[in-house]
Formats: structure tokens, sequence, C-alpha cells
């Protein structure tokens, strides 16, 4: 678990040993131009999975990447890793489009941002922009990253970035002010602009090591319910991912997991639907009322705290919007949620809220759904997300 | 310099790489290679002129819409003083260098005729120009310094003196005026050239841009870094879609300064931005493109490839520039038209965009120059199309912003044509 990257250049082998290709028993459709895989010797193969569950799901394999050192910047932490070019699914309002390199020449860069007082990775979207040099020329355009989930890295950002030749590169990160709510230990910061950078080397090892290191699944595993196990390369951001470590710890990459439904403080709203967790799209959303004088809200107000996250690992869904509807109170009321990171609850959504009795429901309306770009497994879950129904259990005081 | 080989290239490109390299030996090459240029002449009379040194629309082509065609090639010279005058005394000793400024742009406008086959060009001054005077400019003239306008860029500035604005349907035209100006050549389409500026302005060279707008022409840099084979064969921009459509461009009236010494003169905003195709062209959709470039409600059918399916509007509604902040929220994505638009005033814009495309430093981009009376009509405009303000997903589908990336900035003043050589701040 505790895996330190004491390295330069640490490879992982993400998840577990895993078992070798079954393909006899396979039950889902393979497209077919996919099916003898990309062709291209210097990447695994990609499967497409027809009929996938409008659901997270498990994929056809665990990728497998290079961790370099991570870097400080600022305030923040950045953890960069390397893979080989690899499909991903970017959204635009209701327009999904599959993101398909041409070619293999290339890595998929990742980063984890992260903190560094507290460890809390920040899963929000600024614009995070990447300018690539090798020896001292630029190579392509500047790009600005896309914020991404899958289910082995959390959120990072991240893009297929095409190099022509082997050598080294120097990546140079540019992190301008987060436009979000702060409180908590993580108030007032992320005001300011960052820059970061770090050199990679891509040649014909990185080439072959990397890719010969994915791992498949079953066939039968394919596009069934589920996902696969984060990855633990260091700490996580259980319990609010408070990295109470010292120096040793440097090196940790923190995966973005939320805390888990018990450790949010206030009185829990009940799904309308008698069900256990209130769910929407296949997001779970931990929904918390916190009484009058809560270090959210300034007035007397309780506070609302939605915090959305994917099943199975508590992957926060950053960047939506949402809005709040009280009813069965003395009026209907409707507030838009503010996308707030917290130092001990990460990152979520919240208002104050009036008007809040025993009894009364609260419907969560979600206005846009996570824009975020998605790995394979994530690409058909988050989509369609009908209101979330809440009752206000009679626990509270009116 | 060297002049490119024709080799491979193709008869644009190698006159592109004309414009961009200049030089004297260019001018020949380039002759050598279109052999005699038929350029109509200009005027004796300089009164036939219009006013204003930005008067250039009723003067160019329209499209088969009726929309404004702005000449195909464009170099922007950099110009420093070569001696400053405020070290002598003040206005009176700039009325010689003045003469020779006129002189030198006079013989411009004999040599050619003002229009997209002859030459259009303008000159500005920066305010670390006006700085150098110990008056101030007057409130007719809202010229600030530049600045940074986003919270996502670190530019440079424009501090020189100048900027010279050369503008042609043939990039030897433009390359021959910029030459003619300093003392490179005896005669300018047969016009004799008696003076020049050379004495008065330096050039820096560092900072001459160039550019070219129009159909077919981004999609012939494919061989540049950064231009992938999928920008569209029309398209008359890099970023794929037309651009400049009469009913979201102001008019020149509205971007004319009314009143004071420099009524008649414009405000000129010039940022130079890196643009990122690959992701644009190789990962989004064309669907995703039109969404981002318009509107969410815009839909590729009314758009088209390249924009041939719209006419003389970008097609936005009053109602499609109101709902911007409910689309932000609503659909997670904003059109960059869309929230430009909601600087529009009365339902006009307040902007006259003249930007055209670069492959200056081998990479593409954008030399984004517009006009307006004041440059505060720029921030807001360029506030609105940010959308900062905006609940937008991600940043990718807020417009185009995440696509480009200022570099530089300057802010100029084009006097009006009486005034456009050496201005002091306070012309009586
Ligand atoms: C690479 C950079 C840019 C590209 C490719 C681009 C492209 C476009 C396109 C295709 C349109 C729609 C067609 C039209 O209405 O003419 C448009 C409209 C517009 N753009 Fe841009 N643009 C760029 C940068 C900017 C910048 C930096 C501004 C600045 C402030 C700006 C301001 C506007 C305005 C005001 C409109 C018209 C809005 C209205 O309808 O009222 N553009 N642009």
């Amino acid at each position: 678990m505790d895996r330190r990257i004491d390295r330069r250049h640490f490879l992982v082998q993400a998840g577990a040993a895993a078992g070798a290709v079954a393909v006899a028993g396979c039950t889902l459709e393979v497209e077919d131009e996919t099916a003898d895989g990309s062709g291209d010797p210097t990447l695994p193969q990609f499967y497409e999975i027809q009929d996938k569950p409008d659901a997270v799901y498990l994929p056809t394999h665990r990728e497998a990447m290079e961790m370099l050192e991570p870097v400080e910047a600022g305030e923040y932490t950045l953890a960069p890793m390397l893979s080989y070019v690899h499909p991903f699914w970017i959204i635009s309002g209701d327009e999904i489009e599959r993101e398909e390199p041409d070619d293999g020449n290339g890595v998929h860069l990742m980063i984890v941002v992260w903190d560094t007082e507290t460890g809390v990775v920040l899963p929000i979207d600024s614009g995070t922009q990447l300018r690539v040099t090798k020896d001292g020329e630029r190579i392509g355009s500047p790009r600005t990253l896309w914020t991404m989930i899958s289910q082995q890295m959390g959120f990072h950002f991240g893009d297929n970035v095409p190099l022509a030749d082997d050598g080294t590169y120097t990546a140079e990160l540019t992190i301008p002010p987060l436009d979000v709510r702060t409180t908590g230990e993580l108030e007032g910061k992320f005001a300011e602009t960052e820059t970061a950078s770090f050199e990679f080397e891509y040649d014909a090892a990185f080439r072959n090591e990397i890719p010969a290191r994915v791992e498949y699944l079953d066939r039968e595993e394919w596009g069934e319910p589920g996902a696969l196990e984060p990855m633990r390369h260091g700490g996580d951001m259980e319990n609010g991912g408070h990295n109470d470590s010292d120096d040793e710890d440097a090196g940790h990459v923190q995966f973005s997991a939320l805390p888990p439904a018990e450790e949010y403080p206030g009185i829990g709203l009940e799904p309308s639907s008698g069900a256990d967790a209130a769910t929407s799209g296949d997001a779970v959303f931990v929904t918390r009322l916190l009484e009058s004088g809560s270090r959210f809200v300034e007035g007397g107000e309780r506070y609302l705290l939605v915090s959305p996250r994917t099943p199975y690992n508590r992957v926060p869904l950053a960047d939506m919007a949402m809005t709040a509807t009280v009813s069965g109170g003395e009026t209907d009321s409707a507030v838009a949620l503010e996308q707030t990171i917290d130092g001990e609850y990460g990152i979520h959504y919240g208002a104050a809220l009036a008007g809040v009795e025993p009894g009364s429901t609260v419907t969560i309306e979600i206005d846009s759904f996570p824009q975020v770009a998605r790995h394979q497994g994530y690409d058909t879950a988050f989509f369609d997300m009908p209101p979330v129904e809440l009752m206000v259990p009679d626990s509270i005081d009116s | 310099m060297t002049i490119p080989e024709r080799g491979g290239l193709s008869r644009r490109d190698y006159l592109r790489a004309v414009v961009a390299v200049g030089g004297a030996s260019a001018i020949s090459a380039c002759l050598d290679e279109r052999g005699e240029v038929d350029v109509p002449a200009g005027t004796d009379d300089p009164d036939s002129l219009p006013a204003r040194q930005h008067a250039w629309n009723e003067f160019l082509e329209t499209d088969d819409d009726g929309n404004v065609r702005p000449p195909e090639h464009h170099v922007l010279v950099a110009l420093s003083l070569a001696s400053d005058p405020a070290d002598r005394d003040d206005g009176d000793s700039l009325t010689e260098p003045a003469e020779t400024v006129e002189g030198s742009l006079q013989t411009l406008e004999r040599a050619y005729e003002w229009s997209n086959d002859g030459l259009l060009f303008t000159v500005g001054y920066t305010p670390s120009y006006f700085d150098r005077f110990d008056g101030e400019l007057p409130e007719t003239v809202d010229l600030p310094v530049p600045e940074a306008l986003t919270d996502r860029e670190d530019p440079a500035f424009d501090e020189f003196d100048a900027l010279l604005h050369l503008a042609s349907d043939h990039p030897e035209v433009v390359l021959r005026a910029e030459k003619a100006l300093f003392g490179e050549l005896e005669t300018v389409n047969g016009e004799p050239i008696e003076t020049d500026l050379t004495g008065v302005f330096e050039r820096l060279e560092e900072r001459r841009r160039t550019g070219f707008v129009g159909p077919g022409l981004p999609a012939e840099h494919t061989d540049v870094d950064g231009v992938p084979d999928s920008v569209p064969e029309e398209a008359p921009f890099f970023m794929g879609f037309r651009s400049g459509f009469r009913e979201s461009q102001a008019t020149e009236d509205r971007v004319t300064i009314r009143d004071g010494p420099f009524a008649g003169g414009a405000t000129q905003q010039l940022s130079s931005l890196d643009v990122q195709l690959d992701v644009w062209f190789e990962q989004e959709s064309h669907a995703q493109r039109v969404m981002k470039t318009f509107s969410p409600d815009h839909d590729e059918d009314q758009v088209g490839e390249v924009g041939e399916a719209l006419e003389t509007s970008n097609g936005l509604t009053d109602e499609q520039i109101d709902d911007t902040e409910a689309d932000a929220r609503n659909r997670g994505v904003v059109g960059h038209a869309q929230k430009a638009a909601r600087a529009r005033e009365d339902g006009e814009q307040i902007i006259l965009r003249r930007d055209f495309n670069t492959v200056d430093g081998d990479a593409p981009g954008t030399h984004f120059l517009s006009l307006q009376r004041e440059m505060d009509d720029f921030l807001a405009v360029r506030e609105a199309m940010t959308g900062a303000d905006l609940d937008v997903g991600i940043s990718q589908n807020n417009g185009i912003r995440s696509y480009i990336f200022v570099g530089r900035r300057g802010n100029y003043l084009l006097p009006p044509r009486s005034r456009r050589a050496l201005p002091t701040p306070r012309p009586d």
C-alpha cells in the first residue's frame, strides 16, 4: 500500500496482479475495426465494448504508467505521470466525443494536484496550461489540460500529447488562480498563478516497457458494473486527506477519494425513494444538513452540503451546477449550490438553507452533469441525472 | 537573410514565406515569381482619400453574402523613433520629421490604389510614444497602457512607439510598400520615392509580424508544427469558421472618435495569440466546435462546414445571447460569439475586428486586431468574451478561451489621416 517514490522513474504497475486475457466465454461484442487492436506496436490493444451499461463499469484493462517525482509550486504539489497515448471521452453539453489517438507517438500525460499543506486533492478546473519544449525549442502549441476522471487515477488533469522524437522533454505547467469558494483550512488559498516544470524522457524503452505492463481483465468482466481499485501509491485522502505525516512522506501521490458518507458532519438527508443512498446517473450523493452555527455559514441558517462522487471509488464529481429547492416548509425556495473546497470534506456543493423543517423535502436539481473528460469505465455514467429527492428527517430541531 | 527556394512550396506558401522573410532580395524573388504585377495606382490628390485612416470597408470587396472581405496579406511593422524629439524642444522639433513621415506615406498613396488590390494601411501610436511629451492626451482619447486582461495570461507588451499595418491581397505589395518606406527601393509601382522613414523611424525586426486571412489560406500551412491536416480546406481562419459577419461587426462610425483633436481617429488593440489546433481539430467533433464557436443552439447544418451556410450574421438571436448565463449553467457549454455578443449595445457590436492568422515563430496563431472608439469598449467585449463570470462546467466548454493563449498585447491610437504623422498629445 504505502509505496514510496524513491527513484526518479518509478514504474507503477497499477492495481493488483490480474489474470491473463480470457478470450473464451466472451459475452460482449467487440467493435470490428478495433477487435484487432490499434495495430500500432507501441500501443496496447484498445477494445471498445459494445452495449455498455449507463453506469460505471469495469473497463477492459488496467492502465500502466510511469510516475515522475512530484514537484512543488507555491501551495501546490503536482505529481506527473506518463502513459502511452490512449482513448478518452470529452464532453460538451450533450455532445460526447471519443478521443482516438491516431498514432502511437507521444504520451498520455497526467497530473494530480494537491494542496501541499493538507494533502487535499484539488479537483477543480481553472484552465491549467501545458507548454512542452525540447532542447529549448517549443514542441507544438500550448494546451489547456482536460480535467479527467479515471477509476485508477481518480481526478487528474491530462491529455494525449503527441511527440515526434526521442529525447528529454521539459513540461511547464501553469495553474491560474482557482475560481472556487475555499473554506476551513483552505480558506483564502489558491489565489495566485503558479508555474511548475519537470523533465521526462521519451524513448523506445518507455514505448516498450509501459504498454507491456497493461493488464487485461477477463472478457467476461468487461462492461460489468463495477470499478477498478484505485491506485494507492502512498497516502490517500481518507479522513479529509490530512497528510499528517512528516517529510518522509514526500513523494506520495494523493488519490482524490472523498471521505465516506459516515465521516461527514450534520444530519443525513434521506432519499425519498427509501433507498439507502441518494443516487443519480449512478453518482452517489452524500447530503448533509449542518445545524446553524457551522463554519460554512455566517448567519444563523443551516448549511446544505452536497457531495456527489463516483460509486465504488468515491472520486469527486467536480464542476457540476446544481440547485436545491426546499418545499413543505413555509415557502418553496430554490438556491444555487456553490462549488466549495474544504480542508476537511474536500470538494462539495453548498448553500445556506432557510425554512427547513422536519418533513420538508429537498430536491437537488442537476443543472449540468459533470463535463469532466472520462476514461474508460466512466464514459457512460453521470449523464442522465434526474433530480435527487430527499426528506429532512424528524431528528432536526424545527 | 535567405530566400526560401521555391522547391516543393505551393505558390501561395512561397509568397507567404516571402512576406514573412522580407528583405530586399525577397522583392526581386517575388517579382521573378509573379512576373509583372498589375496593381492599380493610387492618387495624387490626398484630399480624395478618406479622413479616417481606418476607412477601409467601403474600399474593400465584399464576399458573396455582402460581408466585407479583408485583404489577404498583412504585415505589422513595429517602429521606434530614431531620435527622441522630446530630447529637443517638444513639438516644434517634430515639424520636419513629421513632414518626412507624411511625405513617405503619401508616396504609398500615390503608388497604390486604396483597395484590396492595391494597398491599405494605418499608422498607430502607443501610450509609450505619447509618454515622452509633457502634455497628456485629451479626454476624448481613451488609450491606457496595455495590461493582462485575464488570469490565464502573462503577456509581453508593445512598448515601442508606433505600428504600421500594411494590407493587400498581394503579398509583394505589402512587402514593396515596406521596402519603399525604408529606403530600399527607388520606385514603387512606378512612383518615384523621394522621402522615406529612415532617419525618423527604426524598424524592430523581432517585433515584426505577418499574417494572412481568406478561404484556403490556413489549410496551406499544414507543414507548420501545430497545424493539423484536418484544418478544413476552405476555412478562412485557422479555427475553421468564417468570421466578421456584417451584423456582428461594429461599423466604422461606431469605432470612430467623435470629438477633440483626434476626431476621425480610433483606438486599436492588438493581441498576439497562440492557438491550439491539434486538440481543436483532432479531439473535438465538428458539432462541438460549432457549439463552442457560436452557441450550444447552433447546429452543424445551420453553420455548415466552415460557416458557409451563414450569410451576413452569425445566426445568434437576442434570446440566445440573453441565455448565455443559463446555457453555461444548464447545458455546461457556451459559444464564443454568444458570449462576446453580450457586449453589444442596442443590438450592435462595439468593436470592429480585423484579425488575421499567422505562422510567425513557426506556430499557428492569430494577430487579433480590433478597432473601437474607446479602449474601454474593447475591455468590455473582452470581458464578455472571456466569460469568467459564467458557471461553465469545464474551461474547454467556455467558448474558445481554452484554445487561445495570449502572448502580447498592445494599445494604439490611430489618429485621423490629417494627424497621422508624429502627433503630439495636444495638437492645436
Ligand atoms: C483565435 C481567436 C478567435 C477566433 C478564431 C474567433 C472567431 C470568431 C468567430 C468564428 C465568430 C463568429 C462569426 C462572427 O460573428 O463574425 C466570432 C465572433 C466574435 N468574436 Fe471572435 N474569435 C477569436 C478571438 C476573439 C477575441 C480575442 C475577441 C475579443 C475580444 C473576439 C470577439 C468577438 C466578437 C465581439 C464577436 C461577435 C459577437 C457578436 O455577434 O456580437 N474574438 N469570433
